[in-house]
């Protein structure tokens, strides 16, 4: 090990315990705590709109979202096609909350740290129920069962009573320590607390990463009957991977619920799903980083092609209806580009980028 | 002395001038809609209604010098991007909304109300009206459509009581005025409903006409988009189970809430969709008058095709704005400032004397207080060699549900 931890050449490891630090070294520790204070800063210092606090408190939600899928799906190794009605079900859980006790109880306006986690963990009994399939079914046979939880969970929503049919379930607004939440702050409000939630999430997967229990569920992806040999418990890692997916699925959800002061069924679908999934390969399929650069990619893509799209409605002959057709074409193209050129998604350019100033000013 | 009272001319002109221009304000009309994704087919044309009735409103100068700035954006039938879009519509201090979608104004409908905006959504769904005092139905509730059709049904049916199947969107959209019509054979209309389907996305729908036939199902009330209906149509036109007249015995007639119908359906089923009855608030181009005079005269203005030019959904989206900037006139004749309050009482006193004719529909919008379904009569249409003819004059439901 250097000597000197700010150095960012040299440094290699003498013990398995300095392998798994979560900072190699302490100008990436600096760098961090800086990316943090900077994104807890800003606001403050630049006029935002609420249109774009809505768009980056989106982005933020889909991280927790994709950080639970990206330990089923890229640590685990285990592919997980309802992602989205994970997330529906911590969504619904606060809906149900609100629709059980009134919209501006008490218990939801004041106590909502307590009611995202207690979707989350809804969402985690889900995720361990709907990853019970896990102990016997593999590859395109767990998707095809994933895929099943989508469909009844949409079909339950929409003809359900109890949810409303699909349609919106309100939630009243929340208190903080300086009062009610309006309109006004709203935004600007859940941009800290869910930046706050996606800070505390990451650590506590990076954290998990460097646990028994973290390195398991990769043992368990590049080979089960190696990590059953080893004394490792495949059944039990593939539930517990998706019950902690379903975990951060549900606070997403929770948090989703919140920001639009409702839950309807039209967030929570296939496409929706299938979204997900996108984010987490372009993001880097089994890379933390990429969980933060999928969603923030793909909803930028969403929300150019959607400009896009909408000035082409000017002059793209309307009964061809082509201007409808650039958002999917756009998303498909995006996620083929990737798997072809750049499987290891943003992640790998990230890596790319930290080993070429790691290095400098040598190439080698 | 003619130099000194020249320059106090020309300054007096510039004062006057310097006046007038600082006084002409410009109001923001916003509308967030699916452009583009689901329902474009009837939201691209709503758009260029809008869009052209604002244009001429500032060109026939509505409000003298004041302009309106029309601010239109695409949601894809998306109601997280329709939430976006309103929040920029605030940031932008609209006094009024134009909304889309039920699932939208639904979703919506507490931030109309901390808002204190008045909305007008292209969804006519009775429950937007629920627990909701600032959205405006532009006609009569797809509730009401749908108990209109089915007095008409009872009316004119021949020989005991009609047996009706009701063929609806697999929605809230679609189920809202299936428990108001079974409210209306409740207290008295005497119809039977046989069965209530919600179609899926089949492409065809043979086995669910056969079975409705072998029920003795005579009339199917559809309450959902055209394309499902147009394969309704054409599948009874294949069976040879379409009524050439209303109520033909052995046969079955297809009857259809707004958004069933236009010209649209024709297209998608030119020759099945004949003896189709589809009811709605609005003028048709194919019933020529002032109203679809006006229409065209706008359409071909600002350049639009002939399909948008007759689309009831270019009249739909005009109809709205017409109504939007009416409001913003009265309250200027009023002497009042333009801003979210006056607009909502300048709506809620559309009623009596003042109630508003835009020509566009089949009667007048009137709103109150109590009273947030702008026009209240009906007319039936009826498909005739190709084109909707009007049948009958526009009438009120007896039945009529009020939210």
């Amino acid at each position: 090990m250097a000597t000197n931890r700010w150095l960012a050449t040299g440094n290699f490891f003498t013990t398995y315990k300095e392998e798994q630090r979560i900072f190699l070294t302490n100008i990436d520790r600096l760098c961090l705590w800086l990316l943090i204070a900077a994104l807890y800063a800003w606001p403050f210092f630049v006029e935002t709109s609420n249109k774009g606090m809505l768009v980056l408190d989106n982005i933020l939600i889909a991280m927790v979202a994709i950080l639970g899928l990206n330990l089923v799906t890229g640590f685990a190794g285990l592919i997980s096609i309802g992602h989205a009605a994970f997330v529906g079900v911590g969504a619904y859980t606060t809906a149900l909350i609100a629709s059980g006790l009134g919209t501006d109880h008490v218990f939801l306006t004041h106590a909502w740290p307590l009611v995202i986690i207690i979707s989350g963990l809804v969402g985690a009994v889900f995720g361990g129920i709907v990853g019970l399939p896990a102990l016997r079914l593999k590859h395109l046979y767990l998707a095809i069962a994933t895929l099943s939880f989508q469909m009844i969970f949409q079909w339950v929503i929409n003809f359900s009573k109890l949810f409303n049919q699909g349609q919106t379930m309100s939630v009243g607004r929340v208190f903080w320590l300086t009062g009610k939440i309006g309109r006004k702050d709203h935004y600007l409000f859940w941009y800290f607390a869910v930046l706050t939630i996606v800070v505390i999430s990451g650590f506590l997967v990076r954290n998990l990463l460097r646990t028994r229990y973290g390195r398991c569920l990769v043992a368990v992806r590049d080979n089960d009957r190696a990590a059953d040999a080893m004394g490792m418990h495949p059944g039990f890692t593939k539930v517990y991977a998706f019950a902690l997916a379903g975990f951060f699925a549900g606070i997403a959800g929770s948090l989703h619920c919140y920001l639009y002061r409702g839950a309807g069924i039209e967030s929570f679908t296939l496409h929706q799903s299938i979204s997900y999934l996108a984010m987490a390969i372009v993001g880097g399929l089994g890379t933390l980083s990429g969980s933060f650069f999928g969603p923030a990619a793909i909803r930028l893509l969403d929300l150019g092609v959607e400009n896009l799209s909408s000035w082409a409605t000017n002059f793209l002959p309307s009964t061809m209806n082509i201007a409808t057709a650039l958002r999917p074409l756009t998303f498909g193209l995006v996620i083929v580009l990737f798997l072809m050129f750049e499987p290891r998604g943003i992640a790998n350019w990230w890596r790319i980028i930290k080993s070429y100033f790691k290095l400098w000013p040598f190439k080698y | 002395m003619r130099k000194m009272l020249m320059v106090t001319t020309i300054g007096l002109m510039a004062a006057c001038f310097a006046v007038s221009t600082a006084q002409a304000e410009t109001y923001k009309l916003a509308i967030s809609l699916a452009i583009t994704g689901p329902t474009s087919d009837a939201g691209a044309p709503y758009a260029k209604g809008v869009e052209d009735y604002v244009k001429y409103a500032n060109d026939e100068k509505m409000l003298g010098d004041d302009m309106i700035e029309v601010l239109i954006r695409d949601d894809q039938y998306k109601t997280d991007v329709t939430k976006r879009n309103f929040e920029e519509f605030l940031d932008e201090g609209i006094p009024i909304y134009l909304n889309y979608s039920t699932g939208s104004t639904l979703a919506l409908k507490k931030d109309f109300e901390e808002e204190k905006i008045a909305t007008i959504p292209a969804s006519f769904h009775a429950g937007n009206l629920v627990d909701s005092n600032y959205i405006f139905l532009p006609i009569q509730s797809y509730s009401n459509q749908v108990i209109a059709l089915s007095e008409y049904v009872v009316e004119n049916s021949k020989g005991g009581v009609p047996k009706v199947a009701m063929f609806i969107h697999p929605s809230a959209f679609g189920r809202g005025p299936v428990e108001d019509t079974k409210g209306a054979v409740e207290k008295g209309l005497k119809m039977d409903i046989v069965e209530v389907v919600e179609h899926g996305k089949d492409l065809d729908t043979t086995a669910t006409l056969q079975r409705l036939m072998s029920k003795g199902v005579q009339y199917i009330i559809c309450h959902t988009v055209q394309s499902p209906v147009a394969v309704l149509l054409k599948d009874a036109e294949r069976l040879g189970i379409v009524a050439s007249s209303f109520g033909e015995e052995g046969k079955i007639t297809f009857l259809g809430a707004h958004y069933t119908g236009g010209n649209d359906l024709i297209d998608l089923a030119p020759t099945a969709s004949e003896n189709f009855y589809w009811t709605t608030g609005y003028t048709l181009t194919s019933e020529p008058g002032p109203g679809t005079d006006l229409q065209l005269k706008i359409a071909k203005k600002y350049g639009r095709d002939d399909k948008t030019a007759n689309s009831h959904n270019y009249t739909n989206g005009m109809m709205v704005t017409q109504v939007a900037i009416e409001s913003m006139r009265r309250a200027k004749e009023h002497g009042k400032e333009i801003n979210k309050e006056t607009l909502y009482d300048e709506l809620n006193a559309m009623n009596g004397d003042n109630a508003y004719d835009p020509l566009t529909t089949t009667g007048p919008v009137t709103f109150s207080k109590d009273d947030h379904e702008g026009v209240d009569k009906l007319q039936i249409y009826r498909v005739t060699d190709g084109v909707f003819k009007s049948v009958g004059e526009p009438f009120v439901p007896k039945y009529v549900v009020k939210n």
